[in-house]
């Protein structure tokens, strides 16, 4: 016996937006991988619409457009995974797609929905931050369609909280199609290598010359109430040769910079030695393969 | 017609399950699917708090709510009576709640999603009492108690019935059962040892994660004879038990099991939703449907039963065991259920699983305000192993001796009674050993990974060893182990095996369908197996104790040679030949010597069935074979037969993590006789992947009596790249009171998995860690510890 008053499919992102500012309080659904499980749980309330955006064309499709990689919120992790653009320019989230879940929940979970369910352990999450994403928000403004832009890292504002505003739709993400010589790893640190929810995640990357590494960028999952940056071991990264000394140094720091919590899953100390431990497996294994 | 059949043996095949196309093609309807004409659906309403006293409970706006037939609380059910192992237990609590799954109301509604808005709407005013949460805090003076003198529905005494039993009628303390066992003199047994080892070990909870639900729809006919279709383990112990709570005629109450998505136990006791169910169709007049959803199923089925375990042991320097002192403290829960009666179970293995003359063992099981055990596949046997096969191991490197060969020479050989007074007529356990551990390597890899343990490299291999010994030949629990069957023979040949043996997924149709094909010489498509209505099936005691093959079997191949006996009297009569020189195969009777076809079958059952004198309705039985009972001092035989097994498991440590991989799982299982292949394969790689989550992954997290995980995600069932490589080989020791020499496995293969996984952890990185279970987290913590000390 839900409160479900109201169901609607629009059929393109202008008549979404266009929706979400006349009725206000509406479900967004498109993988329901996360929402449909949270909600027979009890964890979310469905509101006065469901929103189907399962409709809308602008929401698909995986193009290039200048210096970017724009994957509609609604490709599915498969689909991503096997996407030719993906495979060339942004291996990571090809590797990140293996970890998660299962082939399953890989056919139907959508980036988008990833993306805005938030999760301190959402498994695309700490890879875009690694690759600089932004996320395209699409909203009404004066009647007409409106997009703006933000990064990643700022979108993020706690468990299942973002900075999506009430008429907003998250219509795409955009990746920066990485340098010469970007390298990366993902590293997603569950107890079991199959639908886990993971208890810390790592994601480095950075461009390596004649082994020095420069415009690092780190972030770690499952830490914080947000996917976070790892500031401070970018900075122990920065411009280093890739040595065992750096690698040791940079794995204290990454231990120092991250205030995780204790659950169910892990413990915050172990959770600290974990981002240590595979921080310096993650190096180890970039300077010993490039 | 054949001119001559030669024997041919089904006894050993790899015969697919009966139910296996109905299940694989999703057509067998479990009670989920099964509606009955105009069934309302029932919903419990449970406590929101883990102690507390009821001060009031008002379920007017839930009656109120349209489609709503029912909100029954204790005081609508004056005639309640507790119910449980030790009747400690009302279905619906009156006065008090002692535990986050305790029943307060039940709801019957229109629809599912009614009943459980109605819920909702039920006010409940409770007031705290302190938590008693940790088992070793209930006998410190001034713990809560948790079952005080309980008060009526209405809080006073007037509503308690006269004639209560006694654990229903109030504890002065928070001891729900004990077991005290005694052999020898274990302070002699000291003294004579060389090495002597004092150590606790912890069992955690876990909980059978059945992938069909519990489960039950009640009916009343007009009559007022109650129909169950009840998932039950015990369809007719349970008849009796229902009668007692529900104070009816037991020859009133029909038991109908749908088929069943797993019990490993878990339905072996009566759960407070089943009477609720039924209090709901007495109050509303119509059938009752109840099922659990999973998160129900986390909360309020039963666990196994955590306990904490000290043990003591010795041996000498020659490796001869000496002594085992044995105290444990189970965490009962709130109510008792089967779990405070698993130190029975965990005895056999202490004295006997190898030789050792002195024993002494107390076991207490207590009441605290956690969820309550119940009886599960091992029952205790995967606790007890895991203590004694670790300390075989350690007392092994203590005296400088191979763990293969301390083992071997403490091991128990065919026709040995025990101090205890087990009789094993036939054991495989030397047998086992020695192939398990050929066939894995054991005594090389060993050595090896004891020598790579401290050189560099984050990756550590291990191997280790367990063995286990577990009732094979059905269980004296009750006064009797009995099981009937009735066989009856149509005019083509088929034939109808009305077994009291219930499936619950284990393959025992198949493998009873079989034992009746080999004597009656039929091919399996020939029998229909009738084995789930009280109504018609004959008395069984229920499937439990890996008794079913050995009992039922027995009992099966009873009425299969009368009818074989029948038959061919009648044939060699009209043949003109001599009974015994004729056998039937293939349907048809032939001469043994030379296979001559000499008639078929079916015409011979249609003449027989057009002459007055012919019965081909066979009845029989099967009895345990008369043997020592054990006295009160637990003295005695407790199976006909017992099982054995060697399992070593090699292990991959990342010791960067803490992860424990599971490589390879090699297995040698005393099992009698081998008769369905492929049955038994999967019934021993399912127990193997049952001990593994056991040992690495899963635990009921319950912290001040809250559980903390009820759902898959967190709640780690193995997942199928985690399974490991298999190897299982089978020791036939043909035990002489076996149907064809077969003994019972159900249990065995979960039971030393955690233990040897111990061990291996222990070979690969020199640190012994004795509470379970090896999660990451705690692995790494241990060696991390043992780091800290060396450095």
């Amino acid at each position: 016996m839900t409160a479900l008053d109201n169901y609607v499919a629009p059929t393109s992102l202008e008549e979404a937006v266009e929706q979400l500012l006349e009725l206000g309080e509406v479900t967004i659904l498109a993988g329901g991988t996360d929402l449909m499980p949270q909600a027979n749980a009890g964890r979310v309330k469905f509101k006065r619409t469901l929103m189907n955006i399962r409709r809308i064309p602008e929401l698909r499709g995986i193009a290039r457009e200048g210096d970017e990689i724009r994957i509609g919120a609604l490709a599915t992790i498969s689909e991503i995974m096997a996407h030719p653009l993906v495979r060339e320019h942004l291996p990571l989230l090809v590797s990140a797609g293996d970890h998660f879940a299962s082939n399953q929940i890989r056919n139907a979970g959508t980036l988008g929905g990833n993306v805005c369910n938030a999760s301190p352990a959402g498994d695309t999450l700490v890879p875009l931050m690694v690759l600089g994403a932004s996320v395209e928000l699409a909203s009404m403004l004066d009647d007409k369609l409106y997009r703006r832009t933000m990064q990643l890292p700022e979108f993020f504002v706690g468990p299942g909280k973002t900075r999506l505003a009430t008429a907003e739709l998250l219509a795409a993400v955009r990746i920066p199609v990485p340098p010469q010589g970007f390298v990366a790893r993902f590293h997603k640190f569950g107890t079991r290598p199959a639908l886990d929810i993971s208890a810390i995640s790592i994601g480095v990357g950075g461009v390596l010359k004649n082994g020095v590494f420069s415009d690092v960028r780190v972030a770690f999952g499952a830490v914080a109430p947000t996917p976070v940056c790892g500031c401070a071991t970018e900075e122990a990264l920065e411009g280093k040769k890739l040595d065992a000394a750096t690698i040791a140094a940079a794995a204290v720091a990454a231990r120092d910079e991250v205030h995780p919590i204790s659950d169910v899953r892990a413990s915050d100390w172990y959770r600290k030695e974990m981002i240590h431990n595979m921080t310096k497996r993650i190096l180890e294994d970039v300077s010993t393969t490039h | 017609m054949p001119e001559t059949i030669q024997k041919d043996s089904l006894i050993g095949k790899r015969i697919t399950k009966l139910d296996a196309p109905e299940k694989a093609s999703g057509k067998t309807r479990y009670i989920q699917d099964l509606d009955v004409q105009g069934q309302l659906y029932g919903k419990i309403l449970r406590s929101s708090r883990v102690h507390a006293k009821i001060k009031r409970i008002d379920t007017s706006k839930a009656k109120a709510l349209s489609g709503v037939h029912a909100v029954i609380t204790a005081a609508d059910v004056p005639y309640q009576r507790p119910i449980g192992v030790a009747k400690d237990h009302l279905p619906l609590k009156t006065d008090r709640v002692r535990s986050t799954r305790d029943e307060i109301a039940a709801v019957a509604a229109e629809t599912e999603a009614i009943a459980e808005a109605a819920l909702k709407l039920i006010e409940v005013e409770y007031e705290d009492l302190p938590i008693l949460s940790d088992p070793n805090d209930a006998l410190k003076p001034g713990a809560p108690l948790i079952h005080p003198e309980p008060h009526g529905a209405d809080g006073s005494h007037e509503h308690l019935k006269q004639g209560m039993p006694i654990a229903y009628a109030g504890k002065p303390d928070n001891i729900a059962m004990t077991f005290d066992y005694e052999q020898g003199d274990v302070a002699a047994g000291e003294r004579e040892s060389d090495v002597v080892f004092e150590d606790t070990f912890f069992l955690h909870y876990v909980t059978h994660c059945c992938m069909g639900v519990s489960g039950i729809i009640a009916e009343f006919d007009s009559s007022g004879n109650l129909l169950l279709y009840s998932n039950t383990q015990v369809p007719f112990l349970h008849k009796r038990e229902f009668a007692e709570i529900l104070g009816m005629d037991p020859a009133r109450i029909r038991i109908i099991q749908p088929p069943i998505g797993g019990g490993f136990g878990s339905k072996l006791d009566i759960y407070p939703f089943e009477p609720i169910t039924v209090f709901l169709a007495k109050a509303t007049g119509r059938p009752v449907k109840l099922v659990f959803t999973r998160e129900e199923e986390f909360l309020a089925s039963p666990t196994r039963q955590p306990v904490i375990l000290t043990l003591r042991s010795g041996c000498r320097k020659d490796g001869t065991l000496t002594f085992r002192t044995v105290n444990t403290l189970h965490d009962n829960g709130a109510y008792t259920s089967w779990g405070a009666t698993t130190p029975f179970v965990m005895m056999q293995t202490i004295s006997s699983l190898y030789r050792v003359p002195h024993c002494l063992y107390h076991t207490k099981a207590v009441y605290t305000n956690n969820p309550y055990a119940g009886s599960f596949r091992g029952y205790g046997n995967l606790q007890a192993t895991f203590a004694v096969e670790q300390h075989m191991d350690m007392m092994a490197e203590a005296i400088g001796m191979d763990p293969l060969d301390f083992r071997l020479k403490n091991a128990q050989d065919p026709g040995e009674v025990t101090p205890q007074g087990m009789h094993f007529k036939s054991c495989g356990l030397k047998e086992c050993l020695k192939t398990a551990a050929a066939v894995s390597g054991y005594r090389e890899k060993f050595k090896a990974n004891q020598a790579n343990r401290d050189k560099p490299g984050r990756i550590k291999r291990g191997v280790g060893i367990a063995s286990m010994l577990h009732v094979g030949g059905g269980a004296k629990i009750y006064p009797s182990d009995g099981c009937g069957t009735i066989l009856k023979m149509d005019d083509f040949g088929a034939v109808t095996l009305i077994t009291g043996a219930s499936e619950i997924g284990q393959g025992s149709e198949t493998v009873l369908a079989q034992l009746v094909c080999e004597e009656l010489g039929l091919p399996l498509s020939a029998v229909r197996v009738v084995n789930n209505d009280t109504e018609i099936t004959p008395w069984d005691v229920g499937v439990h104790a890996s008794r079913t093959t050995f009992i039922a079997g027995n009992s099966a191949i009873g009425a299969a040679r009368k009818a074989r006996g029948k038959i061919l009297a009648a044939a060699a009569m009209q043949a003109g030949l001599n009974a015994e020189e004729l056998d039937l195969r293939g349907g048809h009777i032939v001469e043994t010597q030379s296979g001559k076809v000499v008639m078929t079958l079916s015409k011979l059952l249609r003449q027989l069935h057009f002459n007055d004198k012919a019965e081909l309705v066979m009845t029989s039985f099967y009895y345990e074979p008369p043997s020592k009972h054990q006295d009160k001092k637990f003295k005695g035989d407790v199976s006909a037969a017992y099982a054995w097994a060697t399992q070593v498991v090699e292990v991959e440590v990342d010791t960067d993590t803490g992860i424990v991989r599971l490589l390879k799982v090699t297995g040698a299982h005393d099992v009698g006789r081998v008769l369905n292949r492929l049955g038994i394969e999967g019934q021993i790689e399912g127990g193997i992947v049952m001990g593994q989550g056991y040992a690495l992954t899963e635990e009921l997290m319950v912290e001040n009596g809250v559980v903390r995980n009820p759902g898959f995600r967190d709640y780690k069932l193995i997942t199928a790249p985690e399974i490991p490589e298999m190897d299982v080989r089978f020791i036939e020791t043909m035990d002489g009171e076996g149907p064809q020499g077969a003994k019972g496995v159900g249990e065995a293969p979960a039971i030393c998995i955690a233990a040897a996984t111990a061990n291996a952890i222990h070979n690969a990185t020199g640190v012994r860690i004795m509470a379970l279970p090896f999660t990451p987290e705690k692995v790494y913590r241990a060696l991390h510890a043992a780091r800290k000390e060396a450095a």
